[in-house]
């Protein structure tokens, strides 16, 4: 009967072997990114035109908008209105996605009130915000939520439709009440669609926060790029762009990746 | 009312699955009438499907969609239910599964885990997640978890089915040895003959459609006894003789 050392070590060596994938994987990265670049600086190179900067020009323009401060500060800015809109969008979508699949007449009824949100072009909501509730900040963050939260809903009613009614009677017969049923036996089914939605979210939250940038707001990200536009500075465009995709990133690796990990790490 | 010595008393008047879809109401049990002493493990058998589950079910409280009553002889007393499958939480490991169903307020909860664990042989298991463990580990685990909330009553759905057995085998003795420590009253549902008088110390058999009570019998077997396979086999040939 005696489970052997080896057997519970599994755990433990599974992750090394994530490692050693993920490392295989970043030469691939490496290469595959560094080609791209070669491609670029050939095009520029061909084209020699002021509207084509190769990698070099936006690298010496990154570096000193990176020197006078100015890139820090809008991606800054950016960085916590994409937060703010992402959180309070997971929470309320998610609240929603839940009792909708929980509750069957409350799905059939706010169905059509969710297909009608869903196809509402982004872009309207946040016309809609700005002139409702003026050029603010408030409104800006509103109208990224507003898009977000019916895609974070209909992905975690997907979930909460599939709730595991044997895992519920055994929580019931053993009383674990409504907190410890939530945290212990509902969400952890529901983690991997909450993790669906974070990803789409976050790649849906990111496009939508530049263009209300654009629209109304004095900083940001988007703001730059539309300066960018109005001078035909097309390397600070790519500057920011490029300063965009590293956060990006950044946070799917260093935010995103390890949750899903530990997550999911009960998984055969 | 029940007498202090009467865990539960079950009277199901009538229990139906409703019509579904192009499927008739489907009456399952009538007239099911049976007090259970305190103490005594009660093994109801009887045909697949015969609604030995459904009665379960009902005692549990998970099925409130019945015709009768069910009383218990303490207010609100404390329940543990080994289903067929062991629904453990995947997500959870086995200690923290078996840690989750004590209450947050229990001083000596890390020390009653430890203890059950070792007494199931699951100590060196206790931060495995259940997936990663056999069947018949899992159900050690499940075994675990109903025993260590002590519970005044036991229900248990053919908790043993699908393993080979050996491991049905050491998992009914192991069942026989925390029950004997620690006597509860439990109601057991099982197809098994040979299970069933390992097991009871009364048989109920349910049979005919709806199901009602159809024997009802007592089981005087030693504790010795139950572990002879012999004695065992004779005494199913007696108990259903006429079945």
């Amino acid at each position: 009967m005696a489970l052997d050392n080896q057997t519970i070590r599994t755990g433990r060596v599974g992750r090394g072997v994530i490692g050693s994938v993920l490392s295989g994987r970043l030469v691939w990265t490496l290469v595959s990114f560094l080609s791209l670049l070669v491609l670029w600086a050939l095009v520029a190179a061909i084209l020699q035109s002021r509207l084509f900067p190769g990698p070099l020009e936006v690298g010496s323009k990154f570096l000193s908008e990176a020197a006078s401060g100015e890139l820090g500060y809008h991606v800054g800015v950016t960085l916590a209105r994409v937060a703010v809109a992402f959180l309070v969008a997971m929470f309320i979508g998610s609240a929603i996605g839940i009792a909708l699949g929980r509750a069957k007449g409350a799905d059939q009824f706010f169905d059509t009130w969710l297909i009608f949100f869903l196809n509402l072009p982004a872009l309207v909501t946040i016309i809609l915000c700005y002139v409702w509730f003026g050029l603010t900040e408030t409104a800006a963050v509103l109208a990224v939520t507003i898009n977000k939260i019916p895609n974070v809903a209909v992905t975690v009613r997907e979930g909460a439709r599939s709730l595991s009614r044997d895992l519920t009677e055994m929580a019931h017969i053993y009383r674990f009440g409504a907190w410890k049923t939530l945290r212990h036996v509902t969400l952890p089914q529901l983690a991997p669609f909450m993790a669906a939605a974070a990803r789409g979210g976050l790649a849906l939250v990111w496009k939508i926060v530049l263009v209300v940038e654009l629209l109304g707001r004095p900083d940001g990200v988007g703001r730059q790029l539309y300066d960018g536009f109005q001078l035909f500075d097309v390397s600070m465009i790519l500057a920011y762009a490029i300063a965009f995709i590293l956060v990006v990133q950044l946070i799917e690796i260093l935010v995103l990746q390890p949750i899903e990990a530990r997550v999911n790490r009960w998984r055969r | 009312m029940t007498k202090p010595d009467q865990a539960i008393r079950i009277a199901v008047d009538r229990k139906a699955f409703p019509a579904v879809a192009d499927r008739p109401e489907q009456l399952v049990l009538r007239g099911v009438q049976l007090t259970v002493q305190e103490g005594s493990f009660v093994v109801l058998t009887g045909p697949s499907g015969c609604g030995k589950s459904t009665l379960l079910n009902i005692v549990a409280g998970l099925d409130a969609d019945f015709q009768g009553h069910v009383t218990f002889s303490q207010d609100d007393p404390k329940l543990a239910f080994m289903f067929q499958t062991p629904r453990l939480l995947p997500w959870r490991t086995v200690e923290q599964n078996i840690r989750l169903v004590l209450g947050d307020d229990d001083a000596q909860a890390a020390a009653k885990v430890a203890a059950i664990l070792d007494r199931v042989g699951l100590s060196e298991a206790a931060t495995a997640f259940p997936e990663r463990l056999s069947l018949g580990m899992q159900r050690r685990a499940a075994l675990a978890r109903a025993f260590v909330v002590e519970p005044d009553i036991l229900l248990m759905d053919e908790p043993f089915v699908s393993l080979d057995d050996p491991s049905a085998d050491s998992l009914r003795a192991l069942l026989i040895e925390l029950w004997n420590r620690r006597p509860t009253t439990v109601l057991f549902v099982t197809h098994d003959r040979i299970e069933a008088v390992m097991l009871a110390t009364r048989l109920v058999r349910l049979g005919g459609t709806p199901a009602s009570i159809v024997q009802d019998s007592d089981v005087s077997l030693s504790p010795a006894d139950r572990l002879d396979r012999e004695k065992v086999l004779a005494c199913r040939l007696r108990l259903f003789e006429n079945a």
